[in-house]
């Protein structure tokens, strides 16, 4: 291997790149654009649920239950209607997406110790949106019910008696429940896959493209030599992405990494030698540019966003595509992300998703040294 | 405008698509690879909770949390141990999502009409699913007081429970992929038709094949009908494979009008197409093409309501998102697919596309014919 040819092939790329300026330009707008869509505009929490009620009952105990629920963070009372039909019509129009009715005789019910109906009308469609309102309006009942005896037993003057168990939550690793907190990191290993693997893909398909792969096979420059100067100048231009990418993560949302910088350097730096390979290996073996594109968008960037835990927790999945994720990267390199941000874990307990990592990289090299040879390099 | 020479750019086009043999399967297998991911992963749903617990007190009490948090469903207890220690490494080692200490004075305090603290930790780093996961013990909780409170004093007690009835409308048993098959039809359509437009046009650039295609006797508007054309048709191929797909392995029920559903592909297009050929005109190389596809079609996707819901964005964004067409069209696909809306009822999502289209489809016709000049 000669440092020599390394550098040749690394500054004509560098060329390419720099006489391409707008390709250079996206490489660092694109990450920024999706570290600021991601941080303020997308969400996963569900909080203020649009929520429109009817009560038929009007008793002190209906309001009571109404205006308790418009205190939690999850619920927001838009409306009072008239009846069952105008909510339905207010989900039609996507006015509300929580309807509450409560029937006549809801309280009186009550007070007669029988169990009193409740209706309550969810948009299902959004199943995961739903999902949650579901689970929250429950649990908002089942509060209610258990107030309801607390006081009822107060009432009859057994003062003395309290709720006789309650739990003392504490949310570890993401105190105040922001979906900011795991998506901003994640975002980091989508940047990646962008700028890494569907910018190199396009590389050596280029050269095919263009007539010029046969000069450089001509070339005395070794395969290993070839392939260290095609991924250098998009190593650094991928690493600057994700110096950014911190940086902005914690100047704009307060998203600290917590552990140490170099140990994340580290990750990243095996990570994008692992992007870059695929985006070369995809690129020799389809010389063709639009091609080795949709290639790459199917093997790197759907993977990475859908099978890796990004958003989509993999726990959920059916038991083949839970194998496949095993072989995302993306998968180990959040995982790893998962420890340093939320978690401040060291190498210690992270030294498998290293180990994975750097097994891949070394395999993909191995694998795109063996193409370009078969080139005939 | 001549046809036959429309007719001969198609043709050309579709053979340089399909002459290598690569392209072919990659042109049907990879849209279907990703309906089929897509349909199975884009859940969150809480379906099962990691349990570790610790009971300090063991008594009858205790005993009988225990048996109500290990006999629902939802909860699995796969660890108990003594030391809170342990506990906290397992979170941290995200082998449980949810640890839970019962103190040595749980019963005392119970049984002195006083209340029991008991300690609940959760891993938070997936903040929506964490927060499903307090409000299902939270319910467990407070259905194990009502019952405790109705056997420690079961003659004063008489007083009703709210049963609440709930109901989800639209799509009763929270399918998700009913939810997300037929927007991901809509994503493909435009990952598609953009991508493949405008690196088909600039590969002629870049190859240097665009100058004779100009001193050809092929007229602007033929060459973009001729460079357009095949991928309206393969687009539209690509959704009538998906949709059977959708319906005969998702079996997600078609219930809305197909002509309306085409219809609607068409006049999207027009917004995908001209922003494709918008694209190609301010790109020299493939990789530039590429790279600016991805700067509108990730914003595309993230703020059109495929994932993440609109109402939870900030109001100047929700507003942001009415300029984006992709928006309109998964209320159109989703609207035909499963409430069987018709024109009548989608008709403004319509019109606001057909706007949007026409506007970009000739302002980018305006400067691909300029740079031709």
């Amino acid at each position: 291997m000669n440092i020599r040819n390394i550098r040749a092939i690394a500054r004509k790329e560098y060329y390419h790149l720099i006489r391409d300026f707008r390709s250079l330009y996206l490489a660092f707008v694109i990450p920024l654009l999706l570290i600021l869509l991601f941080g303020y505009a997308l969400s996963m929490d569900v909080e203020h649920i649009q929520t429109v009620v009817v009560d038929h009952d009007r008793t002190p105990e209906s309001r009571d239950f109404i205006l308790k629920m418009a205190a939690t963070p999850y619920f927001d009372i838009v409306g009072r209607l008239s009846n069952t039909e105008a909510v339905i019509r207010a989900l039609d129009h996507n006015q509300a997406i929580l309807g509450v009715v409560f029937p006549p005789r809801w309280t009186e019910n009550l007070k007669a110790d029988r169990q009193s109906p409740l209706q309550v009308l969810i948009d299902g469609s959004d199943p995961n949106y739903a999902g949650n309102i579901r689970a929250f309006m429950t649990a908002y009942i089942a509060q209610q019910n258990q107030s309801h005896l607390v006081e009822f037993l107060n009432r009859q003057g057994r003062t003395s008696i309290q709720t006789p168990v309650e739990a003392r939550i504490r949310v570890w690793f993401n105190e105040d429940l922001e979906s900011r907190n795991f998506i901003v990191p994640g975002i980091i290993a989508i940047i990646i896959m962008i700028v890494g693997a569907l910018l190199t893909s396009l590389v050596i398909a280029r050269e095919y493209e263009n007539g010029t792969m046969e000069t450089i096979l001509s070339l005395p420059v070794g395969s290993m030599e070839f392939l260290l100067g095609k991924a250098i100048p998009y190593f650094f231009i991928t690493l600057t992405d994700v110096l950014v990418a911190i940086l902005m993560g914690q100047l704009l949302f307060g998203v600290v990494m917590k552990s140490s910088f170099w140990l994340m350097v580290a990750a990243s730096s095996i990570y994008i030698g692992v992007a870059l390979c695929i985006g070369l290996l995809i690129s020799v073996k389809t010389k063709a540019q639009l091609v080795a594109n949709q290639m790459a968008i199917m093997l790197t960037y759907m993977p990475s966003l859908l099978l890796s835990d990004f958003v989509f927790p993999r726990e959920n999945m059916p038991l083949a595509l839970k194998g496949l994720s095993m072989l995302v990267p993306a998968t180990y390199y959040i995982d790893i992300l998962n420890g340093l941000y939320l978690r401040n874990l060291s190498f210690a307990p992270l030294w498998l998703d290293f180990a994975v990592l750097t097994g891949m990289l070394l395999l993909l090299a191995a694998l795109n040294i063996r193409a370009l040879k078969k080139e005939g390099m | 405008m001549r046809w036959l020479r429309v007719r001969e750019l198609v043709r050309k086009e579709f053979i340089q698509l399909f002459r290598d043999r690569k392209n072919r399967p990659l042109l049907i297998l990879a849209p279907l690879i990703q309906l089929i991911v897509f349909g199975y992963v884009v859940t969150t749903d809480v379906r099962d909770i990691r349990v570790g617990l610790i009971d300090h007190c063991r008594t009858t009490e205790s005993r009988r949390l225990v048996d109500a948090i290990d006999g629902n469903r939802t909860f699995r207890i796969l660890y108990r141990m003594e030391d809170p220690r342990e506990l906290d490494a397992l979170l941290l080692k995200r082998r449980i999502d949810m640890g839970i200490r019962i103190p040595p004075d749980f019963s005392a305090r119970i049984r002195k009409g006083k209340t029991a603290r008991i300690q609940i930790l959760v891993d938070g780093s997936m903040s929506n699913m964490a927060a499903v996961r307090i409000s299902y013990i939270t319910v467990l909780l407070e259905r194990f007081n009502g019952q405790l409170l109705r056997d420690l004093y079961p003659l004063q007690l008489h007083y009703g429970e709210i049963d609440g009835r709930i109901r989800t409308w639209y799509n009763p048993n929270l399918d998700s992929q009913y939810f997300f098959v037929p927007g991901i039809v809509a994503i493909l359509v435009m990952l598609l038709s953009l991508l493949l437009t405008s690196m088909a046009i600039v590969r002629e650039k870049e190859a240097g094949t665009m100058e004779q295609l100009i001193v050809t006797p092929l007229k602007p508007a033929e060459l973009i009908l001729g460079k357009t054309i095949p991928f309206i048709l393969i687009a539209q191929g690509q959704m009538i494979m998906v949709i059977l797909f959708a319906i005969f392995w998702f079996q997600i029920p078609m219930v809305g009008s197909v002509p309306l559903l085409f219809g609607a592909t068409c006049v999207f297009l027009l917004s995908t197409l001209g922003i494709g050929l918008f694209i190609s005109t301010v790109s020299k190389t493939q990789q530039q093409a590429m790279m600016t596809n991805f700067f509108f079609i990730m914003p595309f996707i993230m703020l059109s309501g495929f994932v993440f819901p609109i109402s939870n964005m900030p109001l100047f964004v929700q507003w942001l998102t009415y300029l984006n067409p992709l928006r309109h069209f998964l209320v159109i696909i989703r609207g035909i697919f499963l409430k069987g809306t018709g024109f009548d009822v989608l008709w403004p999502q319509f019109l606001v596309l057909a706007a949007l289209g026409a506007f970009v489809f000739s302002a980018s016709v305006v400067r691909f014919q300029k740079r031709l000049d």
